[in-house]
């Protein structure tokens, strides 16, 4: 993976899972279903004479242009997922995401509150978990998702070991 | 209401819950009320619904010249037994409340319980307080009473309340809690003589500049805006021989009920400001109908910004925000609690600032600072955006920037409102570096520093990538060292060797006024005395 301009020098990022693309496009695919299903309700009215009065262009644009829109997220979405990436270093944790809109965070050891390691059903599924860092701060929204369940467990126990050995106050 | 006693000899055998404040630290089962008209002062809303409900009737009635429905014949007596009955429901449950409230302030915390069916029991630490308030309502000042606010880091929700105290009481609780939340040794021989630490004052806004201030405020913009709008509106209904500028003007009034409540709320809040320093750290005090009084502890700012609105440039005034952890963003009253200094001269704004930062961490503050508030370009040591996003920021990008002192980085913005964010570096929480396509284009990039809860959201915007990086890495850096450098939680604990002696590194000028806040003087406290505490807060 090549370095991006705002990544600091002599990273090297641990990248998450490749099987959270899987997961993402699993769920991505049920709200594209939604999406386009609710977006299509003009035009089924229209095509079954229910509301015939209803501009066809307008109901068209909806279908084709949700269908179009979710279709573009869905090619960016293992782009994005291969864009996340993490890296510990002796003070504080790295957080990289994005591709269109980056962004590293910094989040030192010393002033995370708690971690929150989190699993849904379909994560589960594909033994993977997410792990969140709190500081006092909302903004820190430090989260990685997509983590092997095993190596979630280790960076938890990681970050909370840190955590107290630099502990600060606010 | 007697549980078990405690062995302290202070007791006495047959104390339930006092209405003492208590002086002494509290053993683990001795209790007090607060006073008994309280619920009173808190629920007075409810009472006032009840005699509006029943005495507009009764006033419509009398007007009319009508005989009153509920004194009619034969419904007088009904009419009578239903609102004592009203009454002595909300006179019980009043009661009642106040009966189950009780808190005690012990060496260590400070209990509240409360709640009839539904109990609550609430402990803070006293040594994790983050600032405290005493509030007096307007009814509460007819009465005398005051409520006492405990602020813990939880973002918002007041740690502990106690509504309401008789004012010395709760100003004397104040001075209580903060010398065992400082770590300030009492005095052996009178443990219960804990005076109020000396304060010196800093400033006072004038009442002139507040009217002044609510007058240039962005209400005066949004006006002038909507008188634009509804002139034009009504000259071409005119030209066009419309009939509706009836509607036009009506749309007018909500429009100026919103700027004259802006301008209320300007004036009101900023109204009688004035801040002073104390050992337990800053103090201030405003309020035109409910008035407060906030103390502020060393070391628990956790972000500043001074910003200027537009029409304030003409009088070079500006507004100080801070953001504290245990203020966070509760809609009560928040835009005020949080404002540092509402209304100030560039002078007034640097000596607000000195108190927050004690140690500037620059050799000429002055020159830093106000190249942060009012400068462009590099003066002051300010790095700016480059020279190829002028197509992007064609107005503020010789304004963008940021500079590095030894104890603070200060994030500038803004070129027609003015803004200047000020972080101390062991108040940094974490911090990210944020780049869109177009930033990637120019080859520029964000840096977002993450502070607590509040007003305060620094931003240093439009770097060039290298140094944004090189700021990114370097602050990381400082951020790590300051943390282990920072001042202790019971600020008054125990002094930590201060090796660059007090003196170089202060605002010049300004601490012969006031007193560096980590400064031991709870012996000269007691010299002090009651009286010369009561002076500020008795209007």
């Amino acid at each position: 993976m090549r370095s991006e301009p705002i990544d600091p020098d002599g990273i090297s990022w641990i990248r998450v899972s490749p099987k959270f693309i899987t997961v993402q496009l699993i769920g991505w695919a049920v709200g594209t279903v939604i999406a386009v299903a609710v977006a299509s309700v003009p035009l089924a009215l229209l095509l079954t004479e229910v509301w015939p009065g209803f501009p066809a262009w307008l109901a068209w644009t909806f279908s084709t242009g949700t269908l179009l829109v979710s279709l573009w997220m869905g090619v960016l979405i293992p782009r994005q997922v291969r864009s996340i990436g993490y890296a510990e270093r002796d003070e504080d944790l790295l957080i990289r995401r994005g591709i269109f809109f980056q962004r590293v965070m910094v989040v030192p050891y010393g002033r995370m509150q708690y971690v929150d390691v989190a699993v849904g059903p379909l994560e589960r599924a594909f033994g993977l978990a997410s792990v969140k860092l709190h500081t006092a701060s909302p903004q820190t929204n430090a989260a990685i998702p997509g983590v092997p369940a095993a190596e979630a467990a280790r960076l938890r126990e990681q970050l909370s070991a840190r955590g107290q050995a630099r502990l600060a106050g606010l | 209401m007697t549980g078990p006693l405690g062995p302290g000899p202070e007791v006495p055998a047959s104390a339930g819950p006092t209405r003492d404040v208590p002086l002494v630290p509290d053993h683990e089962d001795s209790w007090h009320r607060v006073h008994p008209i309280s619920p009173l002062v808190r629920g007075w809303l409810a009472l006032a619904a009840l005699a509006y409900f029943f005495g507009r009737d009764w006033f419509e009635s009398i007007f009319r010249g009508e005989p009153l429905w509920l004194l009619a014949e034969g419904r007088g007596f009904v009419a009578a037994a239903i609102l004592l009955g009203v009454l002595l429901l909300l006179v019980g449950g009043f009661l009642t409340s106040w009966w189950f409230t009780r808190y005690q302030v012990t060496q260590e915390h400070v209990r509240v319980n409360s709640g009839i069916l539904f109990r609550q029991h609430r402990q803070a630490r006293l040594d994790r307080v983050q600032a405290i308030d005493v509030i007096q309502p307007l009814l509460g000042r007819i009465f005398g009473l005051a409520e006492l606010k405990f602020e813990v880091a939880d973002a918002g929700e007041s740690a502990v309340r106690l509504a309401y105290l008789p004012l010395a009481s709760a100003q004397q609780l104040r001075a209580t809690i903060l010398a065992r939340a400082s770590g300030a040794e009492a005095d052996p021989e009178h443990p219960d003589q804990i005076l109020e630490a000396p304060e010196h004052p800093v400033l006072a806004i004038p009442a002139p500049r507040v009217v002044g201030a609510a007058l240039l405020s962005g209400s005066t913009v949004a006006l002038a805006i909507m008188v634009l709008v509804i002139g034009t509106g009504l000259f071409v209904g005119h030209a066009l021989d419309w009939s509706s500028s009836g509607v036009i003007l009506s749309a007018l009034v909500p429009g100026l009920i919103a700027v004259f409540a802006g301008y209320w709320s300007v004036f009101s809040t900023a109204y009688n400001f004035r801040a002073a320093v104390s050992p337990d750290g800053i103090r201030l005090r405003y309020g035109l109908l409910e008035t407060r009084a906030q103390t502020v502890p060393p070391g628990r700012v956790q972000a500043v910004a001074v910003t200027q609105p537009l029409l304030w440039r003409f009088k070079d005034w500006y507004r100080i925000k801070v953001n504290v952890a245990g203020y966070g963003v509760s809609a009560e009253n928040a835009g005020a609690r949080t404002t540092l200094l509402p209304v100030g001269r560039r002078e007034d704004v640097m000596q607000m600032l000195a108190l927050v930062l004690p140690d500037p961490g620059t050799e000429d503050p002055f020159g830093v600072f106000g190249a942060g508030l009012a400068g462009k370009d590099n003066d002051g040591g300010f790095v700016t955006s480059p020279r190829r996003v002028r197509w992007l920021s064609f107005l503020t990008w010789r304004r963008n920037g940021f500079a590095v002192t030894r104890t603070a980085l200060l994030a500038r913005s803004g070129r027609l409102w003015r803004s200047l964010a000020v972080v101390p570096h062991e108040r940094t929480q974490s911090m990210a570096l944020h780049q869109g396509p177009l930033a990637r284009l120019l080859k520029v990039a964000d840096l977002q520093l993450h502070t607590t809860m509040g007003p305060v959201r620094p931003v240093v915007y439009q770097m060039d990538i290298a140094t944004a990086r090189r700021l990114f890495d370097e602050q990381a850096a400082r951020a790590a060292a300051a943390r282990r450098h920072s001042l202790p939680e019971r600020w008054l604990e125990h002094q930590p060797e201060d090796p660059g002696g007090p003196d170089h590194s202060v605002f010049p000028g300004q601490m012969e006024r006031g007193v560096r806040p980590d400064s031991p003087d709870r012996p000269d406290q007691q010299a002090v005395g009651l009286g010369g505490q009561e002076q500020d807060e008795q209007h």
